[in-house]
This record gives C-alpha cells, sequence and structure tokens, in this order.
C-alpha cells in the first residue's frame, strides 16, 4: 500500500485560481488607474479612458454611439482615500476591451506560429537573454525612428514608413505573446503548478502582463518596457527562425 | 559440448551477427562450427554472411560531408570571449545616446518629432491624393545635411549594436541539438 501524500483537491484547480486572480487584479488595477489623475505619456492608452481617445487636439471627445444603457454614468462610486471617482464598471469594460484583445493577440499568434514561438520562449528563458533582448529593443527602436525620420525628407520611399511601422507593431506583438507564454511557464515552475495546456499557461502569462500595464502611474512605463523586450526578442531570434541571422547565403 | 544437429536457415540467420562478430566461437564453440558448415552448404545464407561481413569496409568507404566555406570563421568568431561582446554592447550605448540627444536638439525636442510625425501623415494623404488625380504632388521639406549625417550615423550604430546584441545572445536548445 503507497505512502505517497495524496495531492490537495484543490490542486486540480489551480490554474483556474490563479487566472481568476489575475483577472481580479487586473479589474482592481484598472479601477485604481481609472481614478487617478495621472496624465503621463500616451494618457489612456491602456483603458481610454471614459470618452476621450488619443488625439493631437486634447481638447476633442467622441461622441459615445455604442452604450445604450449608460451604466457607466450611473454606476460611480465616491473618492476613496484621495482616489476617486471610482468607477468598476469602467475599470471592467476596459479590462473587456484592452485585456482581451491583448490575451486574443497573443494566442493567436502563438497557434499561428507554434514552433516559431517555441524557438523565441527558449531563448529567452536562457541566462541574460531578457537584457539582451530589452538592448535590443532600444536599437530597433532607434534604427526605426532614425530610418523614419531619413525616410520623411524623401518622396519616392515615404511610402515605407507604414509598412516599418506595421512590421515593427507585429515583431512587437510577437514577442509580447512569447514573453506571455514564457511568464505562463515561470509560474507553473515556480509555483509548482500541475500540468496544463500551453494556451493556458499562456493565458495567465497574458494576464500578468495586462495587469503590469494598468498599475498606475508606472502601467505605461511597464507596459513598454514589455513592449521593447518583445521586439528584441523578435528581431533577435528572427520572428524565432531556426537558423536565425546568418550572411552565409551571401557568400557563394 | 555436446556437437550442435543442423541448423535451419531462420536459426542461422539471427546467429549470423554473434558469428561475424567473433562473439559465438567463444561462448559456443560447437554452435559456430554448425553455423561454419551451414554456410558452405546454403548460398542464401553466405550471400546473408559476406553483406554481414562487409558492413565495417561499407561504413569506412562513406565519404565525409563536404566542409562549409565559413566553418573556420565560425568556429574561431565562437570562441571569442563572451564578454569583449558584453562590453562592446554596452559601450555602444555612449555614442546612441549623444546622437539621439543632438538629433533632439536640433528638432528641438518633442514638438519636433510631433511635427515630423504630423508631415509624414500630411504627405502620405498627399500622396494619396496626387495617385488618385485628386491632388497635387507634396513637396519635399529642406533638410541640413548635418541632420542627416547625424541620422545615417544613428542608423548605422544602432544597426551594428543591434548585430553586436545577436552575435552574443544564447542559442536556443532545440537548434543546438539539430
Amino acid at each position: 500500500m503507497s505512502d505517497a501524500p495524496r495531492p490537495h483537491p484543490l490542486r486540480r484547480w489551480s490554474w483556474v485560481i490563479l487566472i481568476g486572480a489575475l483577472t481580479l487584479a487586473g479589474i482592481l488595477l484598472s479601477i485604481a488607474d481609472t481614478s487617478t489623475k495621472f496624465t503621463g505619456p500616451l494618457p489612456g492608452v491602456m483603458l481610454g479612458g471614459k470618452t476621450v481617445v488619443i488625439s493631437p487636439k486634447p481638447g476633442r471627445t467622441q461622441t459615445m454611439q455604442f452604450d445604450r444603457s449608460r451604466l457607466g454614468e450611473k454606476m460611480v462610486l465616491q473618492p476613496i482615500l484621495g482616489l476617486g471617482p471610482l468607477s468598476p464598471y469602467e475599470a471592467l469594460r476596459a479590462f473587456l476591451t484592452n485585456g482581451a484583445g491583448l490575451v486574443l493577440l497573443a494566442l493567436a499568434a502563438l497557434v499561428l506560429f507554434p514552433s516559431r514561438a517555441r524557438t523565441a520562449v527558449e531563448r529567452l528563458e536562457s541566462r541574460y537573454s531578457a537584457g539582451i533582448a530589452l538592448g535590443a529593443g532600444l536599437a530597433v527602436v532607434l534604427l526605426a525612428a532614425a530610418a523614419i525620420t531619413l525616410l520623411r525628407f524623401t518622396l519616392l520611399f515615404l511610402a515605407v514608413v507604414p509598412l516599418v511601422l506595421l512590421v515593427a507593431l507585429v515583431a512587437a506583438l510577437f514577442g509580447i505573446a512569447c514573453i506571455s507564454l514564457a511568464i505562463g511557464r515561470l509560474l507553473h515552475r515556480r509555483l509548482h503548478l500541475p500540468s496544463a495546456h500551453p494556451l493556458v499557461a499562456a493565458l495567465a502569462g497574458a494576464l500578468v502582463v495586462f495587469d503590469l500595464a494598468v498599475i498606475p502611474y508606472a502601467g505605461v512605463f511597464a507596459l513598454a518596457a514589455v513592449a521593447l523586450v518583445g521586439l528584441g526578442l523578435a528581431v533577435v531570434t528572427r520572428f524565432g527562425g531556426s537558423g536565425g541571422w546568418s550572411f552565409g547565403d551571401l557568400n557563394w | 559440448m555436446t556437437p550442435a544437429p543442423g541448423l535451419a536457415c531462420a536459426r542461422v540467420r539471427v546467429l549470423l551477427e554473434p558469428y561475424v562478430d567473433g562473439d559465438l566461437a567463444v561462448t559456443d564453440p560447437a554452435l559456430a562450427v554448425a553455423v561454419r558448415d551451414h554456410l558452405a552448404g546454403c548460398a542464401d545464407c553466405r550471400r546473408q554472411h559476406d553483406q554481414a561481413v562487409s558492413v565495417p569496409f561499407r561504413l569506412k568507404a562513406l565519404a565525409a560531408p563536404a566542409a562549409p566555406a565559413s566553418l573556420v570563421g565560425d568556429v574561431m568568431s565562437a570562441i571569442v570571449p563572451q564578454r569583449q561582446g558584453y562590453r562592446r554592447a554596452w559601450t555602444l550605448l555612449a555614442p546612441e545616446a549623444v546622437l539621439a540627444a543632438f538629433i533632439l536638439w536640433y528638432l528641438s525636442g518633442l514638438d519636433g518629432l510631433s511635427a515630423i510625425a504630423s508631415g509624414i501623415v500630411g504627405d502620405l494623404q498627399g500622396l494619396a491624393g496626387w495617385s488618385s488625380g485628386t491632388g497635387r504632388l507634396p513637396s519635399v521639406p529642406q533638410v541640413d545635411v548635418l541632420l542627416v549625417i547625424a541620422l545615417i550615423a544613428l542608423a548605422a550604430i544602432a544597426a551594428y549594436h543591434l548585430w553586436v546584441l545577436i552575435q552574443i545572445a544564447p542559442a536556443s536548445r532545440r537548434a543546438a541539438s539539430e
């Protein structure tokens, strides 16, 4: 008769509990973020605010065409400890839109390119790779900014600018998807969670990224750091290609 | 040890490998003699025996794959101390920072960058209008050669910095095992 200890009954629900906790943390952080008066770089980039959209002219607003119930205006709490007014409805809406969008994009990238994602995550999990990816992201941003500014002063290659921005955006999204998977795998190892589908781990990782992005005051900088690491990871690994960067084909 | 009776072909073929390796003669000499006698009278089993004996010779005759032209260079670059790469990656930040600060100062900071961005959007709209025949071709603004040189230098240093980081980045475990 075996004397091995029985696993805790809640262990089979570990992933569900973790994802639920991350979701709740994301909503609470969104409530705090929407109630602060911080208007740092790109105000409302993650949560969208109430009805203000990002515009060169801060005074312009967009009419609410897709909100018939107007529940957001009714469910507003009084300020607490100097923060407020609090709007849980706004926070939930921000989570269901921006958070769901981030999760959807991350999972889509992993489903479409599983082999490339695995190669990129393996390299990210190596020693010093996160720092190298961050440095590479900074280098790519400088390179792209210099190139775009140069192209600004030409007419022939001006149309290439949107393509450069699109490639950078796709690279950053792929990198964020790989970071989500890496975070999920890290949680699996460190918290000794039971085995689960890789997309479940990636879901947990994407929720961690979203929670970092909605931290009051520091969230935009955290999101920028994650995006830089993702962009650098995508470039260093050549979108997770097995061959990597090589000039051997040019030498014949 | 009693001599083994005549062997069937199926049994002999099973014993061929230890017979060729010499192990059968050590463990069961009588059985080895029986295998030898069977081979003397069976052409099919003898053919099998000849093929088994020739395997080591055939392996030696296989040509080794040609080494790629970049083999020496790749090996030499792989043994370069990793520390040099990290040091180079850090030191490249200095010229990048200097050039970026100069360009930002030249463009009057973030206002200048936003002016460039809005100019790009306006010119792209103008290009679209011109291609559809509804507008004029947008004019390209004049730019100082000093600014252009600074931008080209920043792009070149950033590209080299990126290359250094790619070189020092650890390889994938799966790629290393393939």
